[in-house]
């Protein structure tokens, strides 16, 4: 039988146990999402969700792909970055697995899991990736040894930027689908604020702006909420791909890959997609099932980590809410 | 465009813009020509197009004032977003940096350094400092070009992320020896600053580090 990775992800909203072998078959994925009821994530709120679901999450995924827990060889987990309380669960689970059933551990850098599972999904190579989700904005590509981050937000992420507006207009979370819902019917532009800094690019005179409007007089008489959503997703994904086009220009790959939870957004995939061609890029959207926050992702980096380097030590896995990832070397690429 | 302006031949096309080489009433010139992005809508295209070019001719204008190298300005298009600019015969630092040596790149990086400074102590902010948009020339002049970021600022933060952006850029280069590049940028940037302020100096080149934490995972307290 192939050798079995079980990974777990816990850095923010989403508990999730992926199952997998050493040559990136997948056999189970089961996914726990915690959605606030109101306001963004607490991380006390997270902690005991994910804490109540663990076992059952962890029961589930063996039970898909049909095995035993002995059955496992290898624990990954995610180890940075991320909101400290819920990294640590997911820490914790897997040291107890790795002690209990004698098997070897390694803590994974979450950013980094992005990009690897949308290697190994898209057959992709070399890619420039722009990772877009609910706590990152990240442009980057491998260079130098490591994933190196050539552009990124100066303040908001953009889905947690999207997800803000659409709270502000009353609509439940996560709202980056429901904006996309209201912009697909709009074609009313309303200019807003545009900020690209060189490569990066910042977010939150764009919400204030946005937000504004919609506590304008002008509010339901001259434009309505979908002829804001729409201004935004533009003026947000306009931004987004101008800074991709210009690390695309400097370091000049070939590949383009799409991820994170944002990566869903249509518009958004279209527009990387055109920028690709434009650059004779291929391009490549992470299927969502993988671009979201997922126990895959981890295991498959664990895999590879561990056969580059061998286990970590108890000591090694101690959580990192802060680890960039261009502060972590890849010994499989080099 | 009168004869006497011919376009003629495409040398690059760039991220934002095509360049194109050719003459202008007998001077070697280049066309810098922001061609619409189809990614984008119209409206808020040609706005950003617009803007850019204005705002990077305006720029070149203005801060040669201070001595620094940049392209002449001979024509501005605000229809066709294109500037006609003096070409500038050298290469791009991005292609020649690996094969520097050591003291060449100490020189030119402290040159640097004290080039920004001077653009930052007037309040300018060039907004795109990466080594594609710096050429050496033949008898090692520095240009500086590419200014349609260009902003006017006099906020430490501003400024710390314009060298941030170089600091990445050099981070993520082949062959670059980014500590020692950007130590001799830092140092050119010091001994001009330090001429007003170096206070201020200081809290810029530490507030890169505090830009550098804040791209990490948001914190929940932090988010809206
Ligand atoms: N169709 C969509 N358009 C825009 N944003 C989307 C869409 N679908 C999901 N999102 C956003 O993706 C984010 C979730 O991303 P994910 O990578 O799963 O995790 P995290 O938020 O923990 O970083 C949310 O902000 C959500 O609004
Ligand atoms: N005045 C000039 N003289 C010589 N080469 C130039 C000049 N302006 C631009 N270039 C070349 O064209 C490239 C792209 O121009 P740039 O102004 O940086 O546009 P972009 O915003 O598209 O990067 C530069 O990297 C440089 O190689
Ligand atoms: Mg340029």
């Amino acid at each position: 039988m192939k050798k079995l990775c079980l990974g777990i992800e816990s850095t923010a909203h989403t508990f999730s146990v992926g199952i997998l072998d050493f040559d990136g078959n997948i056999y189970s994925l089961i996914n726990d999402i915690f959605i606030p009821e109101e306001g963004g994530l607490h991380p006390g709120l997270v902690r005991e969700q994910h804490l109540n679901n663990f076992m059952k999450i962890i029961n589930s995924a063996l039970s898909e792909a049909q095995i035993s827990v002995n059955n496992i060889n290898l624990i990954a987990f995610s180890q940075s970055p991320g909101l400290g309380p819920v990294l640590k669960i997911g820490a914790w689970i897997s040291r107890m697995l790795s002690q209990m059933l004698d098997i070897p551990i390694v803590g994974v850098n979450h950013c980094i899991a992005h990009i690897e599972i949308g290697r190994l999904k898209c057959n992709i190579e070399d890619p420039l990736t722009l990772y877009v989700s609910g706590g990152n904005t990240i442009v980057s590509a491998f260079e130098s040894n490591r994933y190196q981050i050539f552009g990124e937000t100066l303040d908001l992420a953009i889905g947690n930027m999207i997800d803000s507006f659409a709270r502000d207009a009353g609509l439940q979370h996560p709202g980056g689908p429901k904006i996309e819902k209201l912009a697909s019917k709009s074609d009313n532009y309303i200019p807003l604020p545009y900020v690209v800094k060189g490569m990066d690019l910042s977010f939150s005179g764009l919400y204030t702006a946005a937000k504004y409007l919609l506590q304008s007089g002008e509010y339901g008489k001259k434009y309505n909420l979908n002829d804001i959503a729409y201004s935004l997703q533009e003026t947000a994904f306009g931004m987004l791909s101008e800074v991709t086009e210009r690390a695309l220009a400097h370091i000049e790959k070939r590949e383009v890959l799409l991820t994170g939870g944002v990566a869903a957004n249509k518009r958004l995939q279209s527009m990387i997609k055109y920028i690709s061609k434009e650059h004779d890029a291929r391009f490549e959207v992470v299927p969502l099932k993988y671009a979201g926050d997922n126990g895959v992702m981890i295991g498959w980096t664990g895999i590879l980590r561990y056969q580059a380097e061998g286990s970590h030590t108890i000591s090694d896995t101690i959580i990192k809410p802060k680890e960039r990832m261009d502060q972590i070397t890849i010994p499989w690429r080099s | 465009m009168s004869s006497d302006v011919k376009k003629e031949k495409i040398i690059r096309k760039g991220a934002e813009a095509s360049l194109y080489s050719g003459y202008w009433f007998g001077k070697n010139v280049i066309f810098k020509c922001r061609i619409p992005k189809k990614y984008r809508i119209e409206e808020l295209d040609k706005r950003i197009r617009t803007e850019r070019t204005l705002n990077e001719a305006r720029a070149l204008i203005k801060v040669k004032n201070y001595g620094i190298n940049v392209p002449q300005v001979f024509e501005i298009d605000s229809t066709t977003s294109t500037i006609v600019m003096k070409y500038i015969q050298g290469n791009k630092l991005k292609d020649i940096l690996a094969n520097l040596d050591d003291d060449l790149k100490k020189k030119y990086f402290y040159e640097i350094g004290r080039t920004i400074a001077t653009l930052h102590k007037n309040g300018h902010i060039h907004g795109d400092i990466t080594t594609s948009n710096i050429i050496i020339t033949s008898e090692g002049n520095i240009f500086l070009i590419d200014f349609g970021l260009h902003e006017y600022s006099d906020t430490i933060e501003d400024k710390s992320v314009d060298l941030h952006l170089l600091k990445r850029v050099l981070i993520s280069s082949r062959g670059s020896n980014y500590e020692y590049c950007f130590n001799a940028f830092l140092e050119g940037y010091r001994s001009r600053y330090r001429e007003i302020d170096i206070n201020e100096c200081d809290e810029i080149i530490k507030n890169i580090k505090a830009i550098e934490s804040r791209g990490r995972y948001i914190k929940p307290e932090d988010r809206l």
